[in-house]
């Protein structure tokens, strides 16, 4: 998709439910990623996640090859907690990793589920990320799957998504839609009014004199351009979200 | 227990530093008793603004050392002497200092008095997160310029993740002629963005930059100024009371520069 830099990489960073409860997916060591980046990234997508889980829900936390010590367990376990989470069990591959989480009370396992390799690329269709909070100057989201925002997402704000962006207020920021090449997503908004739209490969800007009337409006990828369109006439051409 | 605040803008020349000591002189003509912390080490004003560079014996350093107790760092001011201030070292840079101290320091002078004002450096580097870390809510300062809103609009971001949640905005230097005709963001484009609670708006005038080169914030003065005034009305907001915005488009809305709005608008 002719993506570079840091907005086409996707964290890998989400909560999938399980039969047990909850898993936490944190982005193998092998992305590159220092603990000391990850972690504020790991406490920002869990403020952000409105519990649907409930109180005192298992977490397996699925560390990969990612090396932890009994102070980066002790820290998630604090902040795991605090959104009525437990941690319980930590899957990991690294044995120093499993030597501290066993230490600290955690039932360790090894080797990882397989559906949790990264070889073939990313874990898809996450489920959506909720979040109910203005995204603001500097926040970046990645989310492999669907983004609900309720609330602004203002300039210098970034949404990054696999799925499709909703938007239940004020897009002010970027908004990419579809990141890893899926040209059938799209972008709504409350009011659209955007620093850039992108949508899998395409990027566009919006107009300079942008329509008085504001009303919510749908982004979406047509014959190798970006459309905007009313909200209203999307959903009639577009049953589903699909083009008829 | 007092209340810890932090006065942060991500942007700099905004007016943190005129903002806490005006701020702080205010709580203290209330009544209250105020303890001023500057976090900015290595580039320290707010002795400057107060009038109170020359009575510094002590920083927050020598504090932690303890080489001194903290009531001997904490300078009183003559004029209210419910007003303290706990100076940063200007020898040293923001490293100087960690999070967990600037906590200690907090806790203690919470201990003492009714309101510990912090006043943050510009940034969200070290010194940000050192002024941030011991507060339970922020006053946000940001004047009505494009750059300085979405500056203060990281910083509020940042400290939601800090989970400081109950961030309240200072609109500082307002003109209301210019924001009357259009050339300038107003108060409500401001608050659109940013979405958090109004503390109060803060007109732009020379007696501030007066008042600033003296040493004597303008809540002293008898005669209170209109940016006297506004600072005064936030200090009673803080205190619980409400207080109404002042009403800065008052000179300009007479029929003439309605006339003049109207035909302005046609024009672009």
């Amino acid at each position: 998709m002719g993506e570079s830099g840091s907005l086409g990489t996707l964290l890998g960073l989400f909560l999938e439910p399980t039969e047990q409860g909850i898993r936490l997916h944190i982005p193998p060591a092998q992305t590159g990623l220092d603990w000391s980046v990850l972690w504020p990234l790991v406490e920002q997508c869990l403020q952000w996640t409105t519990p649907w889980w409930p109180p005192d829900t298992a977490v397996e936390l699925l560390a990969l090859d990612r090396l932890l010590d009994s102070r980066h367990l002790h820290d998630l376990a604090t902040l795991l907690r605090g959104r009525g989470l437990i941690l319980a069990r930590v899957t990991t591959d690294r044995r120093q990793t499993a030597v501290a989480a066993a230490t600290a009370g955690y039932s360790v396992e090894q080797p990882p589920p397989p559906q949790a390799t990264w070889s073939n690329g990313r874990p898809a269709g996450a489920p959506p990320l909720y979040i109910r909070h203005t995204v603001r100057s500097g926040a970046e989201v990645n989310h492999p799957g669907t983004v609900v925002v309720w609330g602004d997402v203002n300039p210098g704000g970034r949404i990054v998504a696999q799925g499709d962006i909703f938007i239940w207020g004020h897009l002010r920021g970027v908004a990419h839609a579809g990141c890893t090449g899926d040209g059938q997503r799209f972008i709504l908004a409350l009011r659209m009014d955007p620093t850039q739209l992108r949508i899998a490969g395409h990027v566009a800007r919006p107009p300079a004199n942008p329509a008085p009337d504001a009303c919510p409006e749908v982004a979406y990828q047509t014959a190798g351009q970006i459309q905007i369109v009313p909200a209203w006439d999307f959903v009639k051409s577009h049953p589903g979200g699909y083009a008829e | 227990m007092g209340r810890i605040l932090v006065v942060t803008s991500g942007k700099g020349g905004v007016g943190k530093t005129t903002t806490t000591a005006n701020l702080g002189m205010a709580l203290a003509r209330l009544g209250k008793t105020v303890a001023l912390m500057d976090a900015d080490f290595g580039l320290r004003n707010l002795d400057l603004l107060l009038g109170l560079e020359n009575r510094i014996v002590y920083t927050a350093l020598e504090v932690l050392a303890g080489e001194c107790r903290l009531e001997q760092a904490l300078v009183r001011d003559k004029r209210q002497p419910g007003l303290a201030l706990l100076a940063a070292a200007q020898n040293r840079n923001k490293d100087a200092i960690n999070p967990d101290q600037m906590k200690l320091l907090a806790e203690q002078l919470a201990g003492r008095f009714d309101y510990v004002l912090i006043d943050c450096p510009a940034g969200i580097e070290s010194g940000f997160r050192n002024a941030i870390a011991p507060a339970q809510a922020a006053i946000v300062v940001t004047t009505p310029e494009v750059a300085a809103v979405r500056d203060a609009d990281r910083v509020v971001g940042l400290m939601e993740a800090a989970g400081i949640r109950n961030s309240r905005l200072i609109v500082n230097r307002i003109r209301p002629g210019l924001s009357q005709v259009n050339d300038m963001m107003t108060v409500a484009d401001v608050r659109e963005i940013l979405a958090i609670p109004l503390l109060g708006v803060v007109p732009d005038d020379e007696r501030v930059i007066v008042a600033t080169n003296r040493g004597e914030p303008l809540v002293l003065d008898k005669n209170l100024s209109l940016p006297g005034m506004a600072f005064h009305n936030i200090a009673r907001r803080l205190e619980g009371e409400k207080v109404e915005f002042l009403d800065l488009d008052a000179p300009y809305n007479t029929l003439l520069g309605r006339l003049q709005r109207a035909l302005q608008r046609k024009i672009f």
